[in-house]
């Protein structure tokens, strides 16, 4: 059985913005959402890159205590995001609880903001400092708090996903609640990622010499993607989620259709689990093509991984070449708001969605001189209108995953 | 710490904390609350820093029969006086 999975809602909290008018608004003036690194007063002082992709204004949660006592940081943003598709669906409390709804849903490593109190308790000599960590501290922080803690918000019984593979955990949460769906293990899910403020992955990114260091006077000048002048990535935070629902049954009970995923693939490196892979990159975006069942012509724009490291950009440039050629429009929507981690895959899905229904593609930004290794595709180096019926969107993470997410626009009416 | 004085105490956590709205010494902690597994651990810390001391595993495995607010108060009585005694 294969059937068609649709887009039906979405909600992203972003660095450029939280509300969908927010956000189109900063991807057509260009607004970056990279600001000063908080101090966290433990790792700040000791890490060189004094940036971060910050969400820096208030969100109405409205939880009570019965939802935030198993919640972290991170979990706070992933149920307001889950909230929110589940309001903006329409979907019957019934349906929600029947267990034909699933979540696939996770972050890079639970809350990183628990973990760090509950090892605080190492260092401190006090018993009741030890007798502190409990079983709520495990709740919050482990590695699939995000996912069961929107199934316990709302009730839901369906498959329970938790897909932690760093850069690619959100992409990957929407591909397989693709699959999910396609194949008929599930009618909806909700799927998606997020990650919190977090310095101790600022400091990992910052030790291997990945982190962005020549712009910390200047935040919103990085990261730059395929830029000449690019020195490296900006950790950030944020959260998406999408409502996937199987096709006829969207159309059925009228529900507004976003987009359709039309294809995923996900494959390893095999080896190193660092560096970029041209041969793994490469397999993973035909894969894709192949799952989809369309010609890399077909593909009207990418939405590139594109950190803003010095080789990643390359690599990733030459995958895009060898498949599609220099025809599509290419944006790194990372340099508005930095690499938000295990939420990036979901944002960039979700922002490539505003972006087609609006009808233009946002330039990547700081892009003020391509790097010639990376000249032979199509930048977006200004606001572009025009039509997109097809969308990449490529991911690839530590550990030597890679995705690419293939998303079309309503195939029914042609739009 | 009295009977009245332990009282006010809980029944201030059980509101500050707890979210507890008009909690009755005889209500049924779960059904009228909502009080789950999950509070009874936090509560069970919130005793022990109260107390100034650890519970042990046997005393905490006691406090799983607890069901009203009036056995959360015979509880801590019972573990003072075996602390006391």
């Amino acid at each position: 059985m294969k059937r068609r999975v649709v887009i039906t809602a979405s909600s992203a909290i972003t660095p450029i913005g939280y509300k969908r008018s927010d956000i189109i608004e900063s991807l057509l003036q260009g607004r970056s959402g990279v600001k000063p690194l908080r101090d966290d007063g433990l790792l700040t002082q000791h890490i060189h890159s004094r940036v971060f992709g910050t969400v820096d204004y208030p969100i109405d949660y409205g939880f009570t205590r019965k939802d935030t006592k198993t919640m972290g940081p991170v979990a706070f943003y992933a149920c307001q995001v889950a909230k929110d598709v589940l309001a903006a669906s329409g979907l019957e409390q019934e349906f929600i609880t029947s267990g034909r709804l699933g979540v696939s849903f996770s972050s890079t490593h639970g809350s990183p903001t628990v973990q760090r109190n509950i090892y605080k308790t190492f260092f401190s000599k006090l018993p009741s400092e030890f007798s502190s960590i409990g079983a709520v501290d495990y709740l919050k922080s482990m590695v699939h708090t995000t996912a069961v803690n929107i199934t316990r918000m709302f009730g839901i019984t369906g498959r329970v996903i938790a897909s932690s593979t760093a850069c690619t955990t959100s992409s990957q949460s929407i591909g397989l609640g693709y699959e999910m769906v396609k194949y008929g293990m599930q009618d909806a899910m909700i799927c998606g990622g997020a990650d919190e403020y977090d310095t101790t992955t600022v400091a990992v990114f910052d030790n291997l010499l990945a982190c962005s260091v020549a712009y910390n006077d200047r935040p919103e000048c990085t990261p730059r993607p395929f830029d000449t002048k690019r020195d490296g990535l900006v950790v950030g935070e944020g959260a998406g989620a999408v409502l996937l629902e199987e096709y006829e049954s969207a159309k059925r009970r009228g529900a507004t259709i976003l987009g359709e995923v039309i294809g995923f693939a996900c494959n390893n490196n095999g080896g190193d689990l660092i560096l970029p892979n041209l041969d793994g990159i490469t397999a993973t975006l035909r894969l894709a093509l192949k799952d989809a069942d369309i010609r890399p012509q077909d593909v009207d724009f990418v939405s590139a991984h594109a950190t803003a490291t010095k080789m990643g950009d390359v690599i990733e440039a030459q995958a895009i070449n060898a498949v599609y050629g220099g025809r599509p429009l290419i944006t790194g929507l990372k340099s508005y708001m930095g690499h938000t981690m295990g939420s990036c895959g979901a944002i960039e899905t979700i922002l490539t969605l505003y972006m087609m229904e609006q009808g233009f593609i946002a330039p990547t930004l700081n892009l003020d001189s391509v790097d010639e290794r990376c000249r032979m595709l199509n930048h977006v180096r200004k606001v572009t209108t025009g039509e997109t019926r097809i969308a990449a969107i490529q991911n690839f993470a530590f550990g030597g995953v890679n995705t690419c997410l293939l998303i079309a626009r309503d195939r029914d009416t042609g739009a | 710490m009295n009977r009245d004085e332990l009282q006010k105490k809980i029944i201030s956590i059980l509101e500050d904390d707890f979210e507890f709205a008009h909690p009755g010494l005889t209500d049924n902690l779960r059904d009228d609350h909502g009080f789950d597994s999950i509070d009874a651990i936090e509560l069970l810390a919130k005793i022990e820093t109260m107390l100034g001391f650890q519970l042990t595993r046997e005393e905490k495995e006691k406090a799983m029969s607890i069901r009203t607010i009036n056995d959360i108060l015979d509880y801590i009585e019972a573990i003072q006086t075996a602390h006391h005694s």
